[in-house]
C-alpha cells in the first residue's frame, strides 16, 4: 500500500512538499486528529437529518403518489412525473405562480425604495430626528410578526379600523365601512404594505450602515468640485452601497417569495383562494388535503425558483473574502 | 449638499418626521387599543390618545382559556431550541475558527447553504418525518424544526465571534499551563459572553417568531403555540378588539425588549455577510 501511494506522490507533486505534511500529520496522536470532528459532530447531524434529509425526501416524495391511503398502509407508489405534469397542467397553479411573483416583485421593489431613501434620509437628519426615526424602525422591526398582522387587521378593521376613519375624517365619506379584504388582491395589497413595512428597518438599517463607512471628506470632495446632490450621490454614496443592494435584494426576494405567516394569518388565503400564493398552495395541497406527492412536486419547483434566484448571490458570497471559507 | 438652508433642514425634519410615525404608529396602536374599554374601542369616536387606561383587556386576555399553555408552550420550545443550538453551535464555531483540518471549508459550506435553506418549502417531508418518528404534536418535534431554523446562523455568528478573540490570549494560557479545555474555559468562553448573549437572543427572535411549523405540527389545540394561537383570535375574542391587542402585546413585549436589547449587533450582523467590491 505505501509502495503505491508513494509512486503517486512523487509522480504528481514533488516528494519534498508532501512528505513534511505527511510526516506531522503522523506524529500527531489520532485523539487529536479526532478532535474537530468531534466537536463538529452534533451540528453535522442536526443539520444533515433536520434540512438535508427532508430536501432529498421532498424530491422523492414528488415522484410518489402519496395521499392519505397510501400514507396509511406505509405502500411507496412510484408515479414518476405524474405529480408534476398534474401540478403543471392546473391553469390555477400558473395563476397563483403569477400572483406569487407580482407579489414578491412589488413587496421587494417597494421594500428597496423605500429602504433605501429612508438610508439617504438618515443621513442628512439632525441628530434627534434621526433618533426618533430609527426607534420607530426599531419597533416596526422588532414586533413580532403575527402580532403585527393582528394589528394591521384591527388598522384595517372595516367598522371601526382607524384607517377607515381616518379617511372619513380626512372627507372621504366613501370609506366609511369601506372593506379592505372584499377581494384577493385587495388583502394581498394589504399583506404587501404588512410585509414590507416591516422589513423596510432591516434594509433601512443595512444601507445607512454602508453609508456613514463613506467618508464625509468625499463628499466635501465632489461639493468642492461642484457635484450637486444626485451627482454627489452617483458618484459616493451609490458606490457605497451598491454591493449592500445586491444583497439585500437577494435576501429580500427570498424572504418575500416564501412568505406564508402574513398571508396565512391574514385571510387563509381566501377569499375564494384570491390571496392564495405558492406556500399557501403547498399548505392547502399538502397538510389540509394530505395529497403529500402533489404538494411536495409543487416544492421542488418552489425551491428550483428559488435556487436559481439566489443562484448568483451563493456564489458572490461564497466567493466574497469576507466569508472566509 | 453640505449647506443646507433653514427651509431645506426643516422639510428634511418633517418628511423624518412623517416617517418615523408611519412606521411608530402601528406598535402604537396595538399598546393603545390594549388599554381602551371596549365602548371606547367600539364607537365611532376618533381618539388617537387615550385619556383613561385600563388593564381589564390583559386580565381577560391571560385569563382566556388555554393561555398560559399556550404561553409555556412557545417558551419551551424557543428556550429548548436555543439551548440545544448554542451547545452543538458553540462545540463547532470553535475548531471552524480554529483549527486546520481536513474539510473545514465543506463544513462551512454546508453551514452557509443551511443558513439561506428556505424552510418554508420543506414542511410536508418534515412533517412526514416527525409523524414516522411520533413527533407529531410532541413540544420536541418542534424543538427539533427550531434547531434547524436557528443552528445554522448560530455557527456561523459565534465561528465570526470567536475568531474575535485575539489568539494570542489562548496562547498565552497554554504557555501558562492550562490545558485546552482549561483555556477555552478560563479565557475563550468569558471572552465569548456577549457573543453568546446575542446569538441567543436572535435565536430567541426567530424561533419565538416561527408560525409555519407550529401551525402544521401541533394539530392538538393544547399543544399550539403563543402565535398559532393569536392567529385563530377571531374564534378565541370575536370582535373583543382590546382583548386581542392585549395578547398581541403580551406575545410580543419578549421579542421586543431582547430586541432592544441587541439591536446595533443586528444591525452589523446584517452587513456582516455583505458582498463588498
Amino acid at each position: 500500500m505505501t509502495t503505491t501511494v508513494d509512486t503517486a506522490r512523487s509522480a504528481g507533486t514533488p516528494p519534498p512538499a508532501a512528505r513534511p505534511g505527511a510526516r506531522r500529520r503522523a506524529r500527531r496522536p489520532l485523539a487529536d486528529v479526532a478532535v474537530p470532528y468531534l466537536m463538529m459532530l452534533p451540528a453535522v447531524v442536526l443539520i444533515v437529518a433536520l434540512l438535508g434529509w427532508p430536501a432529498i425526501q421532498v424530491l422523492l416524495i414528488s415522484f410518489r403518489k402519496l395521499d392519505l391511503g397510501e400514507l396509511v398502509k406505509g405502500k411507496v407508489v412510484w408515479v414518476g412525473f405524474d405529480n408534476y405534469t398534474n401540478v403543471l397542467s392546473d391553469p390555477g397553479f400558473w395563476e397563483i405562480g403569477l400572483r406569487t411573483v407580482l407579489f414578491t416583485a412589488g413587496a421587494v421593489v417597494a421594500t428597496l425604495l423605500l429602504g433605501l431613501g429612508i438610508a439617504l434620509l438618515m443621513r442628512h437628519l439632525s441628530r434627534w430626528v434621526r433618533i426618533v426615526l430609527q426607534v420607530s424602525l426599531v419597533l416596526a422591526w422588532a414586533t413580532p410578526i403575527i402580532a403585527t398582522t393582528t394589528v394591521f387587521q384591527w388598522i384595517f378593521d372595516q367598522q371601526y379600523g382607524i384607517l377607515n376613519k381616518t379617511l372619513v375624517k380626512l372627507g372621504f365619506d366613501s370609506f366609511q365601512g369601506h372593506s379592505w379584504f372584499s377581494t384577493g388582491g385587495d388583502v394581498l395589497i394589504v399583506i404587501g404594505l404588512l410585509v414590507v413595512w416591516q422589513a423596510v428597518p432591516f434594509i433601512a438599517f443595512t444601507l445607512y450602515a454602508g453609508l456613514i463607512g463613506t467618508s464625509k471628506d468625499l463628499y466635501e470632495a465632489v461639493a468642492l468640485d461642484g457635484a450637486g446632490g444626485w451627482q454627489a450621490f452617483r458618484a459616493v454614496s451609490w458606490p457605497a452601497v451598491k454591493p449592500l443592494l445586491t444583497m439585500v435584494t437577494f435576501l429580500s426576494v427570498l424572504w418575500d417569495f416564501k412568505v406564508i405567516a402574513q398571508v396565512w394569518a391574514m385571510r387563509q388565503g381566501g377569499p375564494d383562494g384570491g390571496s392564495t400564493t405558492l406556500p399557501v398552495l403547498l399548505y392547502l395541497r399538502g397538510i389540509a388535503a394530505s395529497h403529500f406527492g402533489i404538494a411536495s412536486a409543487v416544492a421542488v419547483l418552489m425551491l428550483i425558483v428559488l435556487v436559481a434566484i439566489t443562484w448568483r448571490y451563493m456564489r458572490l458570497l461564497i466567493r466574497s473574502p469576507e466569508t472566509e471559507l | 449638499m453640505l449647506r443646507k438652508t433653514h427651509a431645506q433642514r426643516l422639510a428634511l425634519a418633517v418628511v423624518g418626521l412623517v416617517v418615523a410615525l408611519v412606521f411608530f404608529f402601528p406598535t402604537y396602536w396595538m399598546f393603545t387599543t390594549a388599554l381602551k374599554t371596549p365602548a371606547q374601542i367600539l364607537s365611532p369616536a376618533y381618539d388617537l390618545i387615550p385619556l383613561s387606561a385600563t388593564f381589564k383587556n390583559f386580565v381577560n386576555a391571560v385569563t382566556k382559556p388555554g393561555f398560559t399553555t399556550f404561553l409555556t408552550n412557545s417558551l419551551i420550545v424557543t428556550l429548548g431550541a436555543v439551548a440545544c443550538s448554542l451547545i452543538a453551535g458553540m462545540l463547532a464555531a470553535v475548531p471552524l475558527a480554529r483549527l486546520r483540518f481536513r474539510g473545514r471549508k465543506g463544513f462551512l459550506l454546508l453551514v452557509l447553504i443551511a443558513q439561506v435553506a428556505p424552510l418554508e418549502a420543506l414542511f410536508i417531508p418534515m412533517y412526514l418525518i416527525m409523524r414516522d418518528a411520533d413527533l407529531l404534536n410532541e413540544l420536541p418535534g418542534l424543538i427539533l424544526v427550531y434547531v434547524a431554523l436557528t443552528l445554522p446562523f448560530t455557527v456561523w455568528t459565534l465561528r465570526g465571534f470567536v475568531k474575535g478573540i485575539p489568539v494570542e490570549l489562548e496562547e498565552a494560557g497554554m504557555v501558562d499551563g492550562c490545558g485546552r479545555w482549561g483555556v477555552f474555559r478560563r479565557i475563550t468562553l468569558p471572552l465569548l459572553g456577549p457573543g453568546l448573549v446575542a446569538t441567543s437572543v436572535f435565536g430567541f427572535i426567530t424561533a419565538w417568531n416561527e408560525f409555519l411549523y407550529g401551525l402544521v405540527f401541533m394539530r392538538d389545540k393544547d399543544k399550539q403555540t403563543l402565535p398559532v394561537w393569536l392567529s385563530t383570535f377571531k374564534t378565541a375574542f370575536g370582535t373583543d378588539w382590546g382583548g386581542i391587542m392585549a395578547a398581541s402585546v403580551v406575545y410580543a413585549i419578549p421579542a421586543l425588549i431582547f430586541f432592544l436589547l441587541v439591536q446595533r449587533k443586528l444591525v452589523s450582523g446584517g452587513t456582516a455577510g455583505a458582498v463588498k467590491g
